[in-house]
């Protein structure tokens, strides 16, 4: 099969003298202009004691700067029609406004303003710090986070990708608003950042508002390399969770490759195939959360009335990660069921590998899901933002190649690699005090 | 905005039959098609004893249909790059569409097999069962999804269609059947009270002659509408439900509310963004969560429907911060029925209202649900070009006239669901 290019769009990149990346990606026809900074920092560059700390800065950032004071920033972008937000992981902290073309310059100047100048005063500090606690609250009322939780906790003993980037409770109760600005100033700058404009703005004319608004920020920002190496299991890892909710619920987690592994390809092929999910290669729009009848495990475990819900799943991190399946029990099923099922269906898919449709099936979606995922300003900023961050230099484009040229004897051999039995971990989640619906 | 071929104004493309077919210009450039057909077959029309009954035709009727078994379908759908989806109300039902421009009429050839020709097949009726069942104990143990179901429960009186979530209950389950599906999905998935949109690239020609092709011959037959019982004067209540174990506390505020078609709609859209509907600068966020720090989330929402709706306002807190939360919410829903929103403050949300229109067109999904927003209405097909002059002429006394209807006190409800006796929470 021919692979078909994804719809990435014409980019004019370049670099501040202060290292500042920048990537315009300019659409005539688009009505909205989108903004994105990427930080290259996340819960991998926090510690035991600092943890959440990348997630509270993200939360300061909205906070004050020295030209917009608590709320201005969210003001002037909503006022003009826009909307604002960020989020953070692992590996990277990401800020983005979407507005009407016309006002591209009032998200621009924000994120001058609070590169390297956001003020993280005590009293906001402290006022943010029962926000957080509430964040993390509402994610523990889900037994799906409860055991995520667990699950990075058994697999990593010494890498930060231990804990959720939300941090520990105990450290969001302890961090103190010196450690937050020194956190700060030590990872946010122009040398560890990429700014991404893209939709309807004339590309020589944004150019040079940007050199204009960030060429004056002093160069700073620390990309630190994660020196830990989490040593290779030798044994399984298993815990039994109980709590509040309505149904057992398992999920099993194996060591998987880093992004940039060579191994990265055959194992999105593999996440396919189990679970029918393509994350990194799809629109984003109308098929979240949609059932994949067609996977291995939903036909191993959903067809026959085993789970109510099953799949895999595999985001690649900077880092080595987690690749995870996942299911929820249908009413009366035993987890130890569920279990063996699983294993069987691993055992299948190490012994013959996947069928011709399915491998047909699979690349299918990668290319169509590379075709339309960049629709629109938002989508395009994230996604060329996301890459930049995590993978730059035609990274993408190689991996879609790379993919397109993977067999069922790779799926095969990666999955014989990957589901080794003691390199397994286990978290199983069973609900207490159940109330009756009648 | 006086372009013809605006995505913000739509074409009426006429009727197949009585299925009335509604055509959208897709935003400039954009890759992807998108089509819904809505129709009257929502949980308001579920057999008495056997509620549940229209999520899962419309959950089945997107599984296997015509010569397509359920993972048939799915590999179709799949090499064309496209999706289905669902959505259910208490009035009606939608089947949507959506995937690649230049594989609009294999996905529209899905759709019209999916609104048509469901196979309801025994095997996959157990297994849709098996999740509906999963739902119906997630909404009675969640902290979130018990509020919800609770404040409808408080808000609307017996026999009200808008009282349920749909979801039904173990012994309604029990008695679903598939001749059961299958007679609502003939009374219900028709051409009579349908409609057709469709978001696609200019010149359309070939579009509506293959929406002919396979939307032509429906069951013409009318159904009795929806019969909403009269909401009578109640004083405001309060429920209040123990779950422990959890970690967060979820506070509703809620009560009856107007149809997008009510006069006063407008301005109470413009009172929401103030209360709560505008994320960041609403004064339920600024007030729960930035001055007083009590929670991650606070925000309103405004549930129009054809007939009527609801109102609600809350956040998600702490067990030891709960009763702090009520009377903020509480106190914001009443302040703005009683006091003028100030003119700067009504001005941001107006100006924001308007110049966020552009961001609705950032691809076909987002343009496409705009349009499926009118239609469900029933507004005009250039409602989203007059919304800006209409939102222009709405004065602070308007925004206070009309939330004492939008924002009904009439059997209002306050309901709070979480760890109410302690969680694992502590108070700092």
């Amino acid at each position: 099969m021919v692979p078909s290019p994804s719809a990435r769009p014409r980019v004019r990149s370049f670099r501040l003298a202060n290292g500042l990346r920048v990537l315009l990606a300019p659409d005539a026809a688009s009505p909205t202009a989108s903004v994105w900074v990427w930080y290259g920092v996340g819960s991998k560059n926090e510690h035991p004691g600092i943890t959440g700390a990348s997630h509270w800065v993200e939360h300061m950032l909205f906070q004050g700067s020295p030209r917009y004071g608590k709320g201005q920033m969210d003001r002037a972008v909503i006022r003009v029609g826009g909307e604002l937000n960020a989020f953070t992981d692992t590996d990277y902290t990401a800020y983005f406004s979407t507005v009407p073309r016309e006002h591209v310059g009032v998200p621009l100047d924000i994120e001058a303003d609070r590169m390297t100048r956001a003020l993280l005063l005590d009293p906001e500090v402290e006022r943010e710090r029962t926000v957080i606690y509430s964040e993390r609250e509402g994610n523990e009322n889900s037994p799906e986070f409860r055991v995520s939780e667990e699950i990075l906790e058994l697999a990593f003993r010494i890498h930060p990708y231990r804990w959720d980037a939300l941090g520990y409770r105990a450290d969001i109760e302890h961090l103190s608003p010196q450690q937050l600005r020194e956190y700060y100033h030590r990872y946010y700058g122009t040398r560890n950042a990429v700014l991404v404009v893209a939709g309807g703005f004339e590309p020589d004319g944004m150019e040079r508002t940007v050199r204009e608004r960030f060429s004056p920020l002093p160069a700073g920002g620390d990309d630190v390399t994660v020196a830990a190496v989490e040593p290779t299991p030798n044994g399984e890892r298993r815990a039994e969770l109980s709590g509040p909710g309505t149904t057992p619920y398992l999920e099993m987690a194996w060591r998987s490759p880093a992004l940039r592994d060579p191994a990265t390809p055959s194992t999105l092929v593999l996440d396919a195939v189990l679970g029918g999910e393509v994350p990194m290669f799809s629109a984003l729009s109308m098929r979240r959360g949609a059932e994949h009848p067609a996977s291995r495990l939903y036909r191993a475990l959903v067809d026959p009335g085993l789970a109510v819900r099953a799949g895999s799943s595999w985001h690649p991190q900077e880092y080595p990660g987690l690749f995870s399946i996942a299911a929820l029990a249908a009413p009366g099923v035993a987890l130890d069921r569920i279990e063996a099922r699983i294993d069987r269906e691993l055992a299948r898919i190490q012994r013959t590998g996947p069928t011709p449709v399915e491998m047909d099936d699979a690349r299918t979606k990668f290319r169509r899901g590379a075709a339309l995922a960049y629709e629109g300003a938002s989508r395009t900023g994230f996604r060329l933002g996301y890459f930049a961050t995590v993978a730059p230099d035609g990274f993408e484009q190689r991996l879609l190649a790379a993919i397109t040229r993977v067999s069922a004897r790779d799926v095969r051999d990666r999955a014989r690699e990957l589901f080794r039995p003691e390199a397994r971990i286990v978290v199983r989640y069973t609900p207490r005090g159940t109330a009756a619906d009648e | 905005m006086s372009d013809p071929a605006t995505p913000l104004r739509l074409e009426p493309v006429g009727r197949v039959g009585s299925l009335e077919v509604v055509r959208q210009p897709a935003p400039e450039g954009a890759p992807t098609f998108a089509a819904t057909y809505l129709t009257p077959a929502g949980w308001g029309f579920d057999p008495k004893g056997r509620e549940g009954t229209a999520r899962l035709v419309n959950q089945l009727a997107v599984s296997a249909a015509g010569p397509w078994g359920r993972i048939e379908l799915a590999r179709r759908l799949d090499r064309a790059g496209g999706s289905l989806q669902v959505d259910t109300s208490p009035e009606a039902a939608e089947i949507s569409v959506w995937g690649p421009r230049d594989a609009w009429e294999p996905l529209l050839e899905i759709l019209a097999a999916s609104v048509r020709r469901p196979r309801f097949d025994p095997d996959d009726l157990a297994r849709a069962i098996r999740q509906l069942r999963e739902r119906q104990l997630r909404e009675r143990n969640h902290p979130g999804s018990r509020a919800h179901a609770e404040l409808l429960r408080a808000v609307f009186p017996e026999a009200h269609p808008y009282r349920s979530s749909g979801l039904g209950d173990g012994r309604s389950a029990s008695r679903i059947s598939r001749a059961g599906l299958v007679e609502f999905h003939r009374e219900r998935y028709g051409a009579a009270g349908a409609q057709l949109v469709v978001t696609a690239a200019a010149g359309g020609t070939a579009v509506e002659r293959a929406i002919r092709k396979h939307f032509s011959g429906m069951s013409e037959t009318s159904r009795a509408p929806l019969r909403l019982p009269a909401i009578p004067r109640a004083a405001p209540r309060r429920v209040e439900i123990d779950l422990p174990g959890h970690s967060q506390v979820e506070v509703r505020v809620a009560g009856p509310s107007v149809p997008q078609s009510a006069p006063e709609y407008a301005a109470g859209y413009l009172g929401n963004q103030v209360l709560g509907g505008r994320p960041l600068i609403s004064r339920l966020f600024q007030n729960v969560r930035e001055q007083s720090g009590l929670a991650y989330g606070a925000s309103s929402h405004l549930e129009t429907l054809r007939r009527g709706g609801w109102w609600v306002a809350g956040a998600g807190t702490g067990a030891d911060r709960w009763t702090k939360v009520v009377p903020l919410v509480e106190g914001e829903v009443a302040r703005l029925r009683e006091e003028s929103v100030p003119p700067d403050e009504l001005g941001t949300v107006r100006e924001s209202a308007i110049g966020e229109i552009p961001l609705g067109l950032e691809s076909t999904a987002e343009a496409h649900q705009l349009a499926v927003d009118v239609v469900y209405h029933g507004m005009p097909p250039d409602f989203w070009l007059t919304w800006p002059g209409r939102l222009r002429a709405i004065r602070s006394d308007d925004v206070r006239r009309a939330a004492g209807t939008v924002f009904d006190p009439n059997h209002s409800a306050t309901v709070v669901v979480g760890p109410l006796s302690g969680g694992p929470s502590r108070a700092r």
